[in-house]
This record gives structure tokens, C-alpha cells and sequence, in this order.
């Protein structure tokens, strides 16, 4: 479903609040102020820019710089600094993980189809696809960059974050009122609340707090609330995208150097960091850990919530 | 090992101040659910001064601490400071006039056209209110609190609960309230015997002390105020709301002002006697209260009324109104202007008089207290709102108070047609708020 590019202003208690479409997301801005001048000027900036950088970085854009590079068949594409910038990032979190997170390892989605059905690929299948996988391949500079022919890369794993971050810098600049800005889940706020009051987030109820000394069992079911008076949270994981063959459950998270789900991986983790793209990325990293997410993240001293 | 992954951290932070530019990256700071919030503060100090009367300060301190599933708990510090004078009840008249102090210890005199004030009016009040509100059910929300107060010659201890019920996906609630007092009064001076004459005379005799006791029926008495509240509060759309209020209110037991009197006078007006009033020993009030909330595109107008009687025949109307308009965003600085708006109207209670005649049977029950006579009044004011320091609200309110008192028919023989019976109190109120 295609949908129209509008955003659209609600009152709410003690302020405003904008809603759009982008990234295939239901997208809010809460802004606590009783001017809804400033918050429509603030809701168009901020779409304007999500936009923006959807139409640039999506894959499924033909006009995108990334379908640019994707379809470019070994020849080398020209890249302005903004993309050089993210694939700088990516570099980072290519090397930082070992080699686990690679935004070239998208291409496996052509034989694994998380649709919670039994059908596995065959070994031949992903080893094929997997030929297309790694970041060493790629060259790139600061002009340009150079995929082999065959070769996708992806942006969708730190897109949505990245773009979280720089509407809380254009946020910024417009006003040092207290602004929530959440892109389908991933999201990070200006400040706290008046009176320094935190934001309430809800995220889904979570089996393992690393802020709770000792897993309760039997606490409720509901969803959690966080409360944020400054940075982000960002959740990586979808618990709906899995194959389930012979009692094996195959999550979506794939081990970017064997093309195969990371075994025994939280179905979804939730991380707060100073920004986005650190929440996205250190949640993504955790994951890739397998059975050792959470105490990959707890070793970081780092505050999450997993699901498993 | 564990130097390795902490470099991880720090790694992709520096990774992403390049990306982001270097100073957005700054800290995350969460509470979860499971730990508790930080203390919010309100602060206001309130000073109120009638011409030439009594005079107010109060200081309020409210801390409100939301836990993790929206429980709220709430504390509330009151401390007021009263000095000035206070209508003693008694008549004007064209002669110098003599009362003695509520204590017994020594008199005043009042020059002659003067309403007679006490002046010895000064205490300190200290009151502590401590609020639990939590959800019980989805659309359910009770709510629980204890009250202290304290002045030098008055407790009052106090519980109170209530419940919300929200229904109709939460556009409309239903609230049930009850509160209760207990309070305890210990007059300095004891509390005088109904009508009583005050003792006036050489309080420095040897007899005095024994005479003045004469006037006295004890050192303390009490009362218990109960009150039930049922409410009902309508989401009507976007842009308004509105709640109708029934309350109920039952008090019992000692509802006399020991401090007031009344002048008795004879066929010409002058006075014969002063003599402590007398009031019923129960008044039940009612009242009920609509208010409406409109937000326009900006501004805020909020109107109430409210109509409220009780057994002593006391009704009254009150309209309250405040407009918000705000100032805009200016410089990042939010702030707000807000007119004031309120109008008061009570007519008097059944044995309310401004003075007894000698001539006639004494009443069951008399008082000259202006505040149950017939009487209007109104308040305007301007409060002005900022945000600064990161969103702390700064305020300062300027109000003027005028209440009159008029005259609900009765004559004025002799002298006290050239005396003011109802004189006009003037007052201003100005107030600082800070929230932190």
C-alpha cells in the first residue's frame, strides 16, 4: 500500500503531536508545545527530511542512490559525503562486529523467506548467494564506490535509526522545547519533558531487563513502560519473521559470514543509547551474538530489554 | 575479553559523533519501569493583603513522584503566616469603643466611625497533605490521602478516597469522593458561653480572671466535617471538556467563632452590650458545580459556576473564568498571559444580623460575621507564565480582591445610620510560582 505523503497534526494533553508515513512506518513527532504553528513547521521539517533520506537510501526506490550503486554492475557510482558518511558507519560496525554486521549480506533475502513456514534453502542455495556477501569487497572512497557485479547493499539496518538522529538535530535547531520523535519504534527525544518530566515509551513486554538485578517470572505480561529524559532506543529483531523446521526455530537475524539465522538469537532486543544509530546498531550487534546477546550487552554496560 | 567489547562502546560512539557531527551525541538517560522517577517540585509564594486588615503570606511546597505504573504520590507542605486585624463583629458607632482581647489579657479601644477590628489577629498555620493515586483496574483509579494541619489553637486531621471510573473509551468519568476532619479548637482565652457579655473592666483586678472565666464554657471543643463528592467529567471533543460536580458536605459540632461578638444596642443605635455570638452546632451544605474546558488553536478558556446552599439559608453563586492566551515561542522561551475573572455572590444565613436590639427576645442564634452575610465580591487578576532553565515554569500572579458587603434589609436605628455597617474590604494578591 502506497501512502500519501501528508503529515498530519493532533492535539494532544500538553502539546502536539504530528503523524506521517515513512519507511513503510507509522511515524510521530511529539512536540510539548501549546503553539501548533511550531509543530506543524516542526512536522513538516522533520517528514521532509525522513523523506529524504527514504528516497535516497531505499532500496526499493529505483531513483535511489542506493538502487544506483546496487544496479550498477561492477561499474563504479559516484557518492556524495552524506553517503560516504554511512558507509564509513558501516565500515565501523563491519569491523566492530568481526565481520557479523555487513550491508551487503542483504542479497540472502533471495533464499530465505522468513515467512514462519518449514521451507529452508539448501546448502547449495545460500552457498551461492553467499559468493555475493562481504564487505571486503567493496571499495569505496570518498568520491565513489565500486561493488562487485551481483552485489547489493542495503541500508534498511541503519536507515530508519540514522534518520531518527538527524531530525533530533533539526529538532534541535528549530526549538529547545521537548520533542519525541519515533520512526515505527526507533526513536530518541530532544530533552525531558517541562519540569523534567520523562517521555513514557511503551515497548513490548521484555524477558530480560538488564536493569532488574534478577529475572522476575512472574511479572506481568504487559507491555513495559520506559522513561526517557534524554537519547534513544532503538529495537532490533522481529519475533513475527522466522522459519520453524523439524521443532528448529530459524530466526530472520543472519550470520553475515555462513549466510545461515545466528542460532539461539533473542527475538527481539531493545537498547537505549546517547543516539539512534548506536541503539540500532548495538542491538543488531547483540543479536548476531546468538545465546551470548545479553551478556554481549550487559558486558558493554549497556541497558536493553530482550525478548526470546 | 571485557576490554575488547567496552571498546566496541566507546568505538561506535566516536563512529557516530562522525557520522552525526561530534556534539550531537551526547547521553542517554532512562528509567525503567521498575526503578522509580525523579521528584518533580512546585514551589509558590502567595501574599495576600487586605487594606488596612489582616495580611497573608503562605509558602507551598508540592512534590509529586510518579512510580512505575503510574502510581502517583503527592506531598504537599502549607505554611501561612496571618498578622492584622479582623472585624471583631461588632457596630461602628460615633463614641470611643472598649473590648477586651479574645484572651482576656488586656483591651483595645476603637476610635469613633472605626469598625471595630481586633488586631491581635496573627497565627501560623503548618499543613502537611499526603496523596496515593493509583490505577486498580483498567478503567479504574483510586486515589487516597491523609491531611494535618496545625495552627497555635487548632488541629484538623483528615482522610479522604475516591475512585474514577472512565468509560466510553475514557471520553467520560465518573468520580466518587469522600473526605473526612476532625478538628479540634483550643482558643486562647477558652471558648466563651453562647451570648455571654464581654468582660469589660480593669483586666489587671484581682477579680478579673475569675469574672472572665464566667464568660467561659471550657478550653476546646471540635467538629467533624464529612464531605462526598460525586463527579462527572465529558470529553466533548477535541477542543472541550466539561465536569459537573454534586458535593455534599456535613459538619458537626463546634461552628462558632469564638473571636466574634455582637453590639447590642437600644432604640437609638447605641451600644448597650457586646455579646458572643452563637451558632448552630450543624450546617449541611450542598453544591453543585459545572466547568468547562475550550481550547482554541491557542488559547485556553476555562468558565465555571458554581451554586451552593445549605440549612442556614446561605446560597451562593460563583463564576470563575481564566483565559490563557500564549505568547508564542520567542527564543525558545515559552510564555503565557492569563486573565482572571471571578465573581462571588452569597446571600446571608437565617440568623445572621448585624447587631442584636435590646429591645427584643434574644435570637436561638446569632452572628454579625460578615463572611455569612449577604455580600458580593469579585476578583481580577493577570498571571503571566514563562518557561526558562530547561522548561522549569516561572509565574507570578497579581490579583485584586474586593468584597462587599451589602445590607439584606435591615434597619438602622439612631446613630448607626451614620456609621458604615458594611464596610468594603479591598485586597491584593500576588504570587511567584516556580516548578523544578
Amino acid at each position: 500500500m502506497k501512502h500519501s505523503r501528508a503529515v498530519t497534526l493532533t492535539k494532544c494533553q500538553d502539546g502536539h503531536s504530528l503523524n506521517f508515513h515513512a519507511m513503510a512506518s507509522p511515524c510521530e513527532v511529539i512536540i510539548q508545545s501549546t503553539d501548533p504553528q511550531l509543530a506543524i513547521k516542526l512536522g513538516n521539517i522533520i517528514a521532509s527530511e525522513v523523506w529524504r533520506i527514504e528516497d535516497k537510501y531505499s532500496r526499493y526506490d529505483q531513483n535511489s542512490i542506493c538502487s544506483v550503486i546496487n544496479n550498477s554492475a561492477g561499474q563504479t557510482v559516484n557518492i556524495d559525503e552524506e553517503t560516504y558518511l554511512l558507509l564509513n558507519f558501516a565500515e565501523q560496525c563491519y569491523q566492530l562486529s568481526d565481520g557479523l554486521f555487513d550491508i551487503t549480506s542483504g542479497i540472502l533475502r533471495k533464499v530465505w523467506r522468513f515467512d514462519g513456514s518449514d521451507k529452508l534453502p539448501t546448502s547449495t542455495q545460500v552457498a551461492k548467494y553467499l559468493s555475493y556477501v562481504g564487505w571486503r569487497k567493496v571499495k569505496f572512497d570518498q568520491q565513489q564506490i565500486t561493488l562487485a557485479d551481483g552485489m547489493e547493499i542495503d541500508f534498511g539496518g541503519i536507515g530508519k535509526e540514522y534518520a531518527v538522529d538527524r531530525a533530533i538535530i533539526l529538532a534541535k535547531q528549530l526549538t529547545n522545547l521537548p520533542i519525541l520523535i519515533n520512526l515505527g519504534g526507533d526513536l530518541a527525544v530532544t530533552r525531558a519533558r517541562l519540569n523534567n518530566a520523562p517521555w513514557q515509551v511503551a515497548i513490548e513486554h521484555p524477558d530480560i531487563d538488564s536493569t532488574k538485578s534478577n529475572i522476575d517470572n512472574n511479572s506481568s505480561t504487559a507491555d513495559m513502560i520506559i522513561s526517557l529524559t534524554s537519547g534513544a532506543l532503538a529495537t532490533s529483531g522481529d519475533a513475527r519473521r522466522y522459519l520453524l523446521n523439524k521443532g528448529k526455530r530459524y530466526g530472520h537475524v543472519l550470520n553475515a559470514k555462513t549466510g545461515w539465522p545466528i542460532e539461539n538469537a533473542p527475538r527481539s532486543i531493545t537498547v537505549v543509547a546517547p543516539a539512534c544509530i548506536q541503539a540500532g546498531i548495538l542491538a543488531t550487534m547483540a543479536l548476531l551474538q546468538g545465546d551470548n546477546a545479553e551478556q554481549f550487552l550487559s558486558e558493554q554496560e549497556i541497558k536493553f530489554w530482550s525478548r526470546r | 575479553m571485557k576490554t575488547e567489547k567496552t571498546n566496541i562502546k566507546a568505538a561506535l560512539t566516536i563512529a557516530t559523533a562522525a557520522l552525526l557531527g561530534g556534539n550531537t551525541v551526547t547521553h542517554a538517560e532512562t528509567v525503567s519501569s521498575n526503578e522509580d522517577s525523579n521528584w518533580e517540585f512546585d514551589s509558590a509564594f502567595l501574599f495576600y493583603s487586605e487594606a488596612d486588615r489582616v495580611s497573608a503570606s503562605e509558602v507551598i511546597l508540592n512534590a509529586k513522584k510518579i512510580f512505575a505504573d503510574d502510581e502517583i504520590l503527592n506531598l504537599k507542605l502549607t505554611i501561612d503566616a496571618l498578622t492584622g486585624a479582623s472585624a471583631n463583629g461588632a457596630v461602628a458607632q460615633p463614641r470611643v469603643q472598649t473590648f477586651t482581647r479574645p484572651s482576656g489579657n488586656g483591651q483595645y479601644d476603637i476610635a469613633p466611625g472605626d469598625t471595630p477590628l481586633d488586631d491581635t489577629f496573627h497565627d501560623t498555620r503548618v499543613q502537611l497533605n499526603g496523596q496515593w493515586t493509583q490505577a486498580v483496574a483498567d478503567n479504574l483509579t483510586a486515589s487516597g490521602g491523609v491531611h494535618i494541619s496545625k495552627e497555635y489553637d487548632y488541629l484538623s486531621l483528615g482522610v479522604n478516597g475516591n475512585v474514577a471510573i472512565d468509560f466510553d473509551r475514557k471520553n467520560s468519568t465518573i468520580s466518587l469522593g469522600f473526605s473526612h476532619f476532625q478538628d479540634t479548637f483550643t482558643p486562647e482565652g477558652g471558648i466563651p458561653k453562647p451570648f455571654a457579655s464581654m468582660l469589660i473592666g480593669d483586666s489587671s483586678a484581682p477579680t478579673w480572671d475569675d469574672e472572665f472565666a464566667e464568660t467561659r464554657l471550657g478550653s476546646e471543643d471540635d467538629k467533624t466535617t464529612t464531605d462526598l463528592l460525586l463527579g462527572f467529567t465529558q470529553v466533548i471533543n477535541r477542543r472541550m471538556i466539561t465536569q459537573f460536580n454534586y458535593s455534599y458536605s456535613m459538619v458537626d459540632g463546634y461552628l462558632t467563632d469564638p473571636f466574634k461578638i455582637l453590639s447590642v444596642v437600644d432604640d437609638n443605635g447605641v451600644a448597650q452590650d457586646y455579646v458572643y455570638e452563637s451558632r448552630p452546632d450543624s450546617r449541611a451544605k450542598q453544591s453543585i458545580y459545572a466547568q468547562s474546558l475550550y481550547h482554541f488553536d491557542t488559547n485556553v478558556f476555562d468558565v465555571s459556576y458554581r451554586y451552593m446552599w445549605d440549612d442556614w439559608q446561605i446560597t451562593s453563586h460563583t463564576i470563575d473564568s481564566r483565559f490563557r492566551i500564549p505568547l508564542g515561542d520567542n527564543f525558545g522561551r515559552e510564555s503565557y498571559i492569563q486573565p482572571h475573572f471571578r465573581f462571588y455572590q452569597q446571600s446571608a444565613a437565617d440568623f445572621y444580623q448585624p447587631f442584636i436590639l435590646n429591645s427584643e427576645p434574644l435570637p436561638a442564634f446569632a452572628s454579625a460575621d460578615y463572611r455569612i452575610g449577604e455580600m458580593t465580591a469579585f476578583t481580577i487578576g493577570l498571571k503571566y507564565g514563562m518557561l526558562v532553565n530547561h522548561g522549569h515554569d516561572l509565574s507570578f500572579r497579581l490579583e485584586y480582591y474586593r468584597q462587599t458587603p451589602t445590607d439584606a434589609g435591615f434597619d438602622e436605628p439612631g446613630v448607626l445610620k451614620k456609621v458604615d455597617l458594611y464596610p468594603t474590604i479591598d485586597a491584593v494578591i500576588a504570587q511567584v510560582s516556580y516548578s523544578f
